[in-house]
């Protein structure tokens, strides 16, 4: 006699049992686990001190995914952009990844906008792992075993002093002042640098701190002319303090020769400041480890997304693609390798494997971005060049080779 | 026939919840609190987490603030006395919870009374001056005692540990931090119907009347303070707990502003303000957020101008609860319950 199908509620539980002990146990994990897209989910600054860049950023890293996606995406699946804005405050970027990591479709990539949320993540990340870089450079980072998910796109500030200090060493400089804001960015690589300084034969006159923004511009030149530096090194800045500072003592006709660090090397604020306040900073100098989006011609990869934001937005693209943007789709680039050099090893891709792929990137050429093969140690890239800027033609060119740590 | 609240009897006077419909709100908010990590993704778990821990705080700031009549701008500083206090002692002393958070709350209290302090000598504007004073000393010192807090690096803790099960997952967080912050709001309740209470409300009223008819101003101001900052420092063990990480940013003046905007859209001097305060604060940007949310498909960039509009959505908002609905969203709740005590012959 055929047995009747009579679906109860014992019956029920028990059939939804088997299947969900079937779908956990007989299907291999490595199936399981297959995303359809990629997701790369990020914070930006979109309201807050930091919204200009934030949207910059934005507006650069969407038309990046567009590239990417329409030559094949990563391993020939399309990248998923999930993004939040921060406000460029810590907490808000945490609330953001904690929604980025409880979603369906967990993100592969998490790119954080501060160094005050790559700190906060930390902890967050050993519970919930996920390969994570950003806009931070801080020295700290730069450590496995401390943050074994967390890489910097670059050198760290304790890097990019050096390049800086062997810089004034080639030039012969003696006499040396550190001017920087009070914050985490700012004093972040002072001790190093004084050290380092003093191994190289420098004398620092100087340890000038100023709020991040709206300083005391003649308070601080008071001080720096008191002490007089041959160099003056300042740090921690994006938007404004230093244009004021070498304005400031440009008035005061100092000669001291100043020097920045990657966030205070925009063209268009150099620009900016030039157009409004006239050429004072002519010969402001100061190491970054990416070229200019102008120097295409070195640098393939800009050519492509040069060719591709010429057609997709005809005259309106001006034609140039800040140094701020190119510092997050350079960051997106290594994750993108980091992925693809998993797929390949036909490996899962997690963070586990995820950061085994980025430790192993050695001598990649990386299209032109920066101008030596990229190796990754200790989860960042200690290269940059040193770059002085022309008021006539409103370009910072390089004065130095490519210089490694 | 109901025609109005009466209370008939002492019972009815002294009972803790009011009227049935107080009651039936009650039980029906504690379901729906333990239903939550049931239902929600592990973000809104962290949601209601980081409420539960601004209740606290904003509690504390309503016994202060609300209470006493004592505006302070430096609550949120002693939120991360509190903070700071939790990721010290584990970390110089290593020091179990259940010993570090009481430590911290003292620890906190006696910070909160040492600025209390001036609040014997002057009142008003001139208090809230000094209490913003306390809050960038307090901060300063954050920052630049590195061999202590970390400086601007922060610190780091260890999860909370019980009976071998670590606190870390947000359902844990949960419903460890909850029920704490349900206990800080029965807590404060309570004390409105103490001697202690009753004296805070007379300095706020009339300092001076209070005074002539035997209240020890000095004394009470005081308490209020150390009250105000043991909130304060449970919140902010319970923030490091729930964060386990802590950066003096995170407390510097715009979060003492975001406290005392929450207790004034919340509703001051009322047990449930801080309750509707926190969620205003926390939840309401990230609906607007979320609602935003739903334009980005029209144009990916799109978020370029939702984010500030969100701002200043939530701004609105804000200038229309303080225009139309001054007493905060507290009294529209307990309107609301009323009206529902004495249907059918509401008016």
């Amino acid at each position: 006699m055929k047995k009747k199908f009579n679906l109860n509620r014992r019956s029920f539980l028990k059939n939804s049992a088997a299947l969900t002990g079937a779908f956990a146990f007989g299907v291999p994990s490595i199936i399981r686990a297959e995303p359809k897209s990629w997701v790369m989910a990020s914070s930006f600054p979109l309201t807050g001190p930091f919204a200009a860049a934030g949207s910059m950023g934005l507006k650069d890293y969407l038309d990046w995914v567009e590239m990417t996606n329409s030559t094949g995406g990563i391993a020939g699946k399309k990248i998923k952009p999930v993004y939040d804005d921060s406000a460029y405050v810590p907490s808000k970027s945490l609330a953001n990844f904690k929604k980025a990591m409880s979603a369906d479709d967990k993100p592969v990539f998490y790119g954080g906008d501060s160094t005050g949320f790559m700190k906060l993540v930390t902890p967050e990340l050993n519970r919930t792992p996920v390969l994570c870089g950003g806009t931070s450079f801080s020295s700290e980072l730069a450590d496995p075993k401390t943050h074994p998910y967390q890489f910097i796109s670059g050198p760290t500030y304790n890097s990019m002093f050096d390049i800086l200090l062997q810089h004034i060493k080639s030039k012969g400089g003696k006499k040396l002042a550190f001017i920087y804001s009070d914050t985490e960015f700012g004093k972040d690589p002072i001790e190093h640098g004084v050290s380092k300084a003093k191994s190289l034969g420098i004398d620092v006159v100087l340890k000038e701190i100023t709020k991040p923004a709206g300083a005391e511009i003649m308070t601080h030149i008071s001080s720096l002319r008191r002490a007089d530096p041959e160099y003056a090194i300042l740090h921690g800045y994006v938007t404004g303090v230093w244009p004021q500072i070498i304005g400031g003592a440009r008035k005061a006709k100092m000669s001291t020769k100043f020097l920045g660090t990657f966030w205070g090397m925009e063209k268009i604020i150099a620009d900016a400041v030039t157009k409004q306040s006239g050429p004072f900073l002519e010969g402001y100098a100061g190491v970054t480890p990416y070229r200019y989006f102008y120097e295409a011609k070195e640098a393939p990869s800009y050519g492509k997304f040069f060719a591709f934001l010429k057609s997709k937005y005809g005259d309106e693209f001006p034609g140039y693609v800040s140094t701020w943007s190119v510092q997050i789709m350079f960051t997106y680039e290594i994750a993108k390798l980091a992925i693809e050099k998993t797929v390949n090893a036909d490996k899962e891709v997690n963070a586990k494997n995820l950061v085994e792929s980025l430790e192993a990137i050695k001598n990649w050429d990386s299209g032109g971005y920066m101008g030596k093969p990229v190796s990754i140690e200790n989860h960042a890239i200690a290269q940059g060049r040193v770059y002085s800027y022309k008021t006539s033609n409103g370009l910072f060119l390089p004065i130095s080779d490519w210089i490694t740590t | 026939m109901i025609i109005g609240n009466y209370k008939s009897n002492y019972n009815s006077d002294e009972s803790f919840f009011g009227d049935w419909p107080n009651k039936f709100a009650f039980i029906l908010l504690c379901l729906l609190l333990v239903l939550i990590p049931f239902i929600s993704s592990g973000y809104v778990i962290f949601l209601f987490t980081q409420v539960a821990v601004f209740i606290i705080a904003i509690v504390g700031l309503n016994i202060l603030t609300g209470y006493t009549g004592l505006v302070s701008l430096g609550h949120g500083a002693l939120v991360g006395v509190g903070a700071y206090a939790t990721a010290i002692l584990q970390s110089q002393f290593n020091l179990d919870f259940y010993i570090n958070i009481p430590l911290s709350i003292f620890i906190t209290s006696l910070v909160g009374v040492f600025f209390g302090l001036p609040s014997l000598r002057i009142r008003g504007l001139y208090l809230t001056i000094s209490t913003l004073a306390a809050s960038f000393i307090i901060i300063f010192i954050l920052r630049n005692w590195n061999s202590l807090t970390g400086g601007d690096s922060g610190l780091i803790l260890d999860p909370i540990e019980i009976f071998g099960i670590k606190i870390i997952s947000e359902n844990n967080k949960y419903f460890f931090i909850v029920p704490l912050a349900i206990l800080s709001i029965l807590f404060a309740q309570n004390l409105f119907r103490t001697r202690i209470g009753r004296a805070f409300i007379a300095i706020r009223d009339a300092d001076l009347s209070a005074e002539i008819i035997g209240v020890n101003i000095v004394k009470f101001k005081l308490m209020a303070f150390g009250l105000g900052a043991a909130y304060a420092g449970l919140a902010g063990s319970l923030w490091a707990y729930n964060f386990l990480a802590i950066l003096p940013s995170q407390f510097e003046l715009h979060l003492s502003i975001l406290f005392l905007a929450a207790l004034v859209v919340g509703g001051s001097a009322q047990t449930l303000g801080p309750v509707f305060g926190a969620f205003f604060v926390v939840i309401i940007p990230e609906l607007l957020k979320w609602a935003m949310g739903f334009l980005t498909p029209l144009n990916p960039t799109i978020m370029e101008y939702t984010a500030p509009a969100n701002s200043f959505v939530y701004g609105i908002l804000i200038i229309v609860f303080m225009i139309f609905e001054p007493m905060g969203i507290a009294s529209i709740w307990s309107r609301f319950w009323n009206y529902v005590g004495r249907w059918p012959f509401s008016p």
